[in-house]
């Protein structure tokens, strides 16, 4: 009888995948002054989305990436993954550091298949899913090499199929390209938002590289520092329409550079 | 020329290359002493000099391990729990202060004067550098590492086991390298008492009936031997921990 109504409670709490609600985060630093690294936040993002965080430094960005992740305990305010308190980190929740940061005492294989490992997944069954998604990064044929045989750019890939292949809900990316060459980057862009595209997972991605955010986000938000703040919350429509243009030519695309000056004029003020 | 310079100073003193070398093969062969009887003499106190040496490694290879298993434990413990390791410091400092010679009379009181004192000896001296390494490399596993597993879902075993021990292989091992060589620097104040066989023992007790070729010929066997075990242990560290440097 009352199967619809909860049926439409249960979907509004799965319709938002990660909800913050006044989060707010302060640091007292070691001379003991207080800084405000977040002012009270409200951020709500829906299954599927490709939400990017794009502000100078200092502005809260990791700080928010953090608690998301359940690194770090807000000072106020409640954050909550599909209506549960954010209180330590979990498997749902993967993170793609900006270092790669493989074990290098597993091959690239056993790296990407720890997760399951670690849910005593069968080994057959995870060797051969952690191969499914060296494949889907373009390391299929590295699985066997170790973590630090590898250039920077193949460890982020690999890094990026570690979390992948624990069935994350949410993907938390805190600025994973920022240290590679230009065109690794395009090349890591693309694929990033292809498999997103195609996985449709949740995306938390931090850059500080508006071009960036405008080309992979669904949406973008423009932070400003003291205190941490979202002065632009964007929606980006044209990617989500992809697809269709994807790659190189979006970039030349008029509506593309309009939302890149507007979210860069965001930025300077 | 080394041998003119020997001559400059008395060989009781200070015995030439050729009578360490003869010292040093006499003590690992027999010799007839007594051409009439036929009587004959093998090595040096009843056993070859090799024979001291294999006994001597004995003993360092258990008091080292001793160590190793008990000392990985204990710094592990005192690395991840506060408490223990506010209980077990100073301990730990004050026994690593102590020379060896000045407790193994003790030593000996407590536990007698067969191998098991000299065991204990070896493991007090090996202990303090592997708890101390240990420490320090689980507390110094990087946090980028600690956070990726807590964000994989690793439980509080796994994380233990997947990325903390194998991150701090590297610092262990140099901790167990450091117990080596202090084991090396006690095992003649081990061996000072009924030490024989065992080469500690050999080099003290020649010197005392100044047969000092013999005793710079256990010196000089107890440096090399002990570079070529530092040698072998960093080859297996090597293989253990092929990543070091690297990342």
């Amino acid at each position: 009888m009352n199967r619809t109504a909860i049926d439409s409670v249960d979907s509004a709490a799965d319709s938002a995948v990660v909800s913050l609600d006044g989060v707010s985060q302060r640091f007292v630093t070691d001379s003991g002054d207080v800084v405000h690294a977040l002012a009270e936040t409200d951020l709500t993002i829906p299954q599927g989305q490709f939400v990017c965080v794009v502000g100078p430094s200092g502005c809260g960005k990791t700080t928010l990436l953090k608690i998301i992740a359940g690194f770090l305990e807000p000072t106020g305010g409640t954050a909550r993954y599909r209506g549960q308190d954010i209180t330590e980190p979990g498997a749902e929740r993967g993170v793609v550091f900006q270092q790669p940061n493989l074990f290098p005492w597993f091959s690239v294989r056993e790296n990407v298949a720890l997760g399951m490992r670690m849910r005593k997944v069968g080994k057959k069954e995870r060797s051969q899913k952690a191969q499914e998604y060296l494949d889907l990064v373009g390391l299929g044929d590295f699985g066997e090499a170790k973590p630090y045989e590898l250039s920077g750019g193949m460890q982020q890939r690999a890094q990026i199929a570690r979390v992948l292949a624990n069935e994350t809900d949410v993907i938390l990316m805190d600025e994973p390209f920022g240290a590679l060459d230009a065109i690794t980057r395009a090349r890591l862009q693309a694929d990033l938002l292809s498999i997103q595209r195609k996985q449709h997972r949740t995306v938390f991605f931090i850059t500080h590289d508006v071009d960036e955010a405008v080309f992979l986000g669904d949406r973008v938000l423009v932070m400003s520092a003291r205190p941490g703040r979202v002065v632009l919350d964007q929606e980006v429509t044209l990617s989500s329409q992809a697809g269709r243009v994807l790659g190189e030519e979006m970039r030349r695309l008029p509506e593309f550079i309009e939302l890149r000056e507007r979210v860069a004029g965001a930025i300077e003020h | 020329m080394l041998e003119q310079m020997a001559e400059l100073v008395d060989p009781l003193y200070l015995p030439g290359p050729q009578a360490v070398l003869g010292a040093f093969i006499d003590a690992n062969r027999c010799l007839v002493v007594d051409e009439n009887s036929g009587r004959t003499v093998c090595g040096v106190q009843n056993y070859y000099l090799w024979e001291h040496l294999i006994a001597s490694l004995q003993r360092i290879g258990v008091g080292v391990a001793l160590a190793a298993v008990l000392g990985i434990a204990l710094g592990a413990l005192m690395s991840m729990w506060e408490p223990a390791n506010t209980a077990f410091a100073p301990f730990l400092n004050f026994l690593r202060a102590l020379p060896p010679l000045g407790y193994i009379g003790l030593i000996i009181v407590w536990v007698g004067i067969g191998d098991t004192s000299k065991y204990l000896l070896l493991f007090l001296a090996a202990f303090p550098p592997i708890v101390i390494a240990t420490i320090d490399g689980v507390r110094g596993v990087r946090e980028d590492y600690l956070s990726a597993a807590r964000s994989m879902g690793a439980s509080s075993p796994q994380m233990a086991r997947f990325v903390v021990l194998p991150a701090a292989t590297a610092s262990i091992f140099s901790g167990v390298r450091l117990a080596v060589g202090f084991a090396w620097t006690t095992v003649v104040a081990a061996e000072l008492n009924n030490g024989i066989p065992g080469i500690g023992g050999l080099a003290y007790i020649s010197g005392t009936q100044l047969n000092t070729a013999l005793t710079i010929a256990c010196i000089i066997v107890i440096g090399l031997v002990a570079l070529a075990l530092d040698g072998a242990i960093r080859w297996v560290g090597d293989r253990l921990v092929p990543w070091h440097g690297k990342v």
